[in-house]
């Protein structure tokens, strides 16, 4: 868990960041957004202290960031920024062999680890582990920079725009990739992008950073439906918000009883994929079916607009 | 004749087929190297004889400065390396042309010495000609373009200098050469020779290596602080401009002073003349290389593997170790071999202040007028410099790990 508190830097007469507090909870994706220039690299890199804040504090597990030494607080949080910054002149698996080795860990323990972490990032050790960065893909490079971020086993991650080097089909499968890792390894996650739909995508929680101040933070639903100020729910979007709403929310919360003809939808599906098959397929309602593929009942255009309306 | 030239070319047939249906695309350098071995071959002397080593000589064409065989071997031997760089394209057989060119006409020179120095007669003199050196020229010139097509990797390239080298070493010393005036001077001076040649490396390596180890930490310091950065590289930047000549001059009056009145540094052995001003030039001029290339360097490294180097908390020396100094060494090196380079030239000069080097024969040769020594001077230091540039050029190449 990390707690911020009240952390400020100043430039000189310049505030990048004004009294910040927030909340991650063990376990989750905080994400960061706000326009370039609101001071949400800032804020992040407070954190790993690779900016010394002006004021204020973050506690990590309840312990004083301040009260560890800086090398010795970095090799505990994985760091991901965009472009990655991998060692040109290491191989793959040199560069995801950093961190623990900068922690002494055996040769045999890291060899362990890196096949490891190769093998959860689909990439196959026996092709990747002696290549070097320029001869990866985009989204190769990126999943190796993730990689060895998360070689010492890392509690929390720290991400700045780390998808912001990516064409957008790679981006969507890489996030959803990061989703995956991220509830398999329980690791803590803070990420910052200026990108609302990474956002709403990505995060248990947002926090809605502008000109160094936190405007909100609070669960994607709640920043729909009850934005704190105007800029917030300008920069949610108007016109998107029934569909991100709708895409906030599973199948399984507009399940009808009853039959339908067609092919059947997963009740893990968000409304909003729901609904794009039913106006796609042109069907009134179509079947609802577990992951084992066994019905469960049906949903419908009018159940799942009643249902948008409702929570809104 | 005719048979030996046309097997020359032969292998090279197949891959040629199309250039030679052009039947006119001759190879244009090719040409030109065709036409300089014509004219080296019938219109300039290939060796010059003269009876003592310092009155004017007389140049000797290649009919009569060979018994018939040897210049028929020399005559089939040119003419199929030109032949071969104007007709064929396949650089490994214009490498393998050029090479038999040169192991031909290497011995021949020392051959033909032998049977133009009249016999018992230790007075006279004789070396290479004009149609000699533009042999070589022509063969050499062949050769590194072959070298350059090929696009050897450093270790070849290493390999390719090492036999060469070897073909020159073996050359000496079986006594191939002893005829050569060259060699008649070298042996007059055996023993000054290795004394010279230990000290022009002794100043070029040695002022080279105090330069790293001032100039690597001056460059760290100079790009972490930037108002230093433009203040040092301006004084090594005027340094630079100063002639040679004028550095040994400008250095003379103060260390004169300094062993006159520091005991210390007159029992070292500094004096206003001789080693130590020149040392010191030296090193002062290599300064600005090492420098500006490790700030160049250090530039070099991308922010994003600065930061990431941070971020996963690296420490300064880590980072400086680690990431920095390695991403930056090929460009460091390339300042390396500028600098080693550039002092085995420089050194020639120190022989003016009594310095020492194999500027000492070019000088003394210059003053008696005796070409010959000049060139036992010149020639191992433009052997010492193209070594030395092709080793680090290699050693460059294999720093450039993951780029």
């Amino acid at each position: 868990m990390i707690e911020i508190e009240h952390l400020t830097k100043r430039y000189g007469a310049t505030i990048v960041v004004e009294d910040v507090s927030l909340r991650v909870d063990e376990g989750t994706i905080a994400v960061i957004v706000g326009t370039s220039g609101a001071g949400k690299s800032t804020l992040l890199r407070m954190i790993n202290r690779l900016v010394e804040p002006s004021a204020g504090r973050v506690l990590i597990d309840g312990q004083d960031t301040m009260a560890i030494p800086e090398d010795e607080l970095r090799h505990r949080i994985g760091y991901v920024i965009q472009g990655y910054g991998l060692f040109p002149h290491r191989t793959v698996a040199e560069n995801i062999a950093t961190v623990p080795r900068l922690l002494g860990w055996d040769k045999r323990r890291i060899a362990a680890r890196i096949e490891e972490l190769l093998d959860l990032f689909q990439l196959e050790p026996g092709e990747f582990a002696k290549k070097f960065p320029h001869e990866l893909s985009g989204g190769q490079q990126q999943r190796v920079g993730v990689a060895r971020a998360l070689a010492a086993k890392p509690g929390l991650l720290l991400m700045d725009e780390p998808f912001g080097a990516l064409d957008p089909v790679i981006r969507s499968k890489a996030q959803d990739d990061l989703v995956a890792i991220q509830r398999r390894l329980g690791t803590t996650i803070v990420l910052v992008t200026h990108d609302m739909n990474e956002a709403f995508q990505l995060g248990d929680r947002i926090a809605v950073m502008d000109q160094a101040r936190l405007l909100q933070y609070d669960t994607p639903a709640q920043l729909l439906t009850h934005p704190a100020e105007a800029f917030v729910e300008q920069l949610v979007g108007t016109a998107e918000r029934p569909f991100r709403l709708l895409s906030l929310t599973r199948v399984q919360a507009a399940l009808e009883p009853g039959a339908a003809d067609g092919d059947p939808i997963l009740v893990s599906e968000s409304l909003r994929d729901a609904l794009s098959r039913l106006i796609w397929v042109g069907r009134d309602a179509l079947p609802v079916v577990d992951a084992t593929g066994a019905a469960l009942g049906r949903v419908s255009v009018r159940g799942i607009l009643a249902h948008g309306r409702s929570i809104a | 004749m005719n048979t030996i030239s046309s097997r020359t070319t032969a292998p090279g047939m197949s891959s040629l087929r199309p250039s030679l249906s052009l039947a006119l695309s001759l190879d244009r350098l090719g040409s030109v190297v065709a036409v300089l071995i014509g004219v080296a071959l019938f219109a300039c002397p290939f060796v010059i004889y003269r009876a003592n080593r310092i009155v004017a000589g007389e140049g000797r064409m290649l009919t009569d400065a060979l018994p018939p065989p040897g210049v028929l071997i020399v005559l089939i031997a040119a003419l199929g390396v030109a032949s071969c760089a104007a007709l064929v394209r396949n650089p490994l057989i214009r490498l393998a042309a050029a090479s038999v060119g040169l192991g031909v006409i290497f011995p021949a020179v020392g051959w033909s010495a032998g049977f133009v120095t009249p016999a018992g007669n230790t007075f006279a003199r004789v070396s290479p000609s004009l149609g000699f050196w533009l042999l070589a020229l022509s063969f050499a010139l062949l050769a590194a373009d072959a070298l350059t097509r090929l696009r050897l990797g450093p270790w070849a390239r290493i390999a390719a200098m090492a036999a060469a080298a070897g073909a020159v070493a073996l050359l000496l010393v079986s006594g191939a050469w002893n005829d050569l005036s060259l060699l008649k001077e070298y042996a007059n001076r055996q023993d000054i020779f290795w004394r010279e040649a230990g000290q022009h490396l002794w100043l070029a390596l040695g002022s080279m290596t105090a330069a790293c180890l001032v100039g690597l930490p001056l460059g760290i310091l100079a790009h972490r602080v930037r108002p230093l950065r433009t203040a040092i590289l301006q004084v090594l930047n005027i340094v630079q401009t100063i002639p040679s000549i004028a550095l040994f001059g400008i250095l003379i009056a103060p260390l004169g002073y300094l062993s006159a009145h520091v005991p210390l540094a007159a029992a070292l052995g500094i004096h206003g003349i001789g080693a130590a001003p020149a040392f010191i030039a030296l090193f002062l001029y290599s300064l600005l290389p090492v420098v500006a290339n490790t700030v160049t360097g250090l530039n070099q490294v991308p922010a994003a593997v600065s930061d990431a180097a941070r971020g996963m908390g690296l420490s300064a020396r880590q980072r400086l170790c680690q990431v920095d100094l390695p991403l930056a060494l090929p460009v460091i090196l390339a300042g390396i071999r500028i600098v080693l380079v550039q002092n085995l030239g420089l050194a020639t000069v120190a022989a003016l202040i009594g310095g020492g080097g194999f500027g000492t024969f070019v000088f003394q040769g210059i003053g008696q007028t005796a070409i010959d020594l000049v060139l036992l001077g010149a020639i191992p230091t433009v052997a010492l410099s193209f070594v030395a540039a092709i080793t680090l050029d290699a050693i460059v190449d294999l720093t450039r790990r993951g780029s």
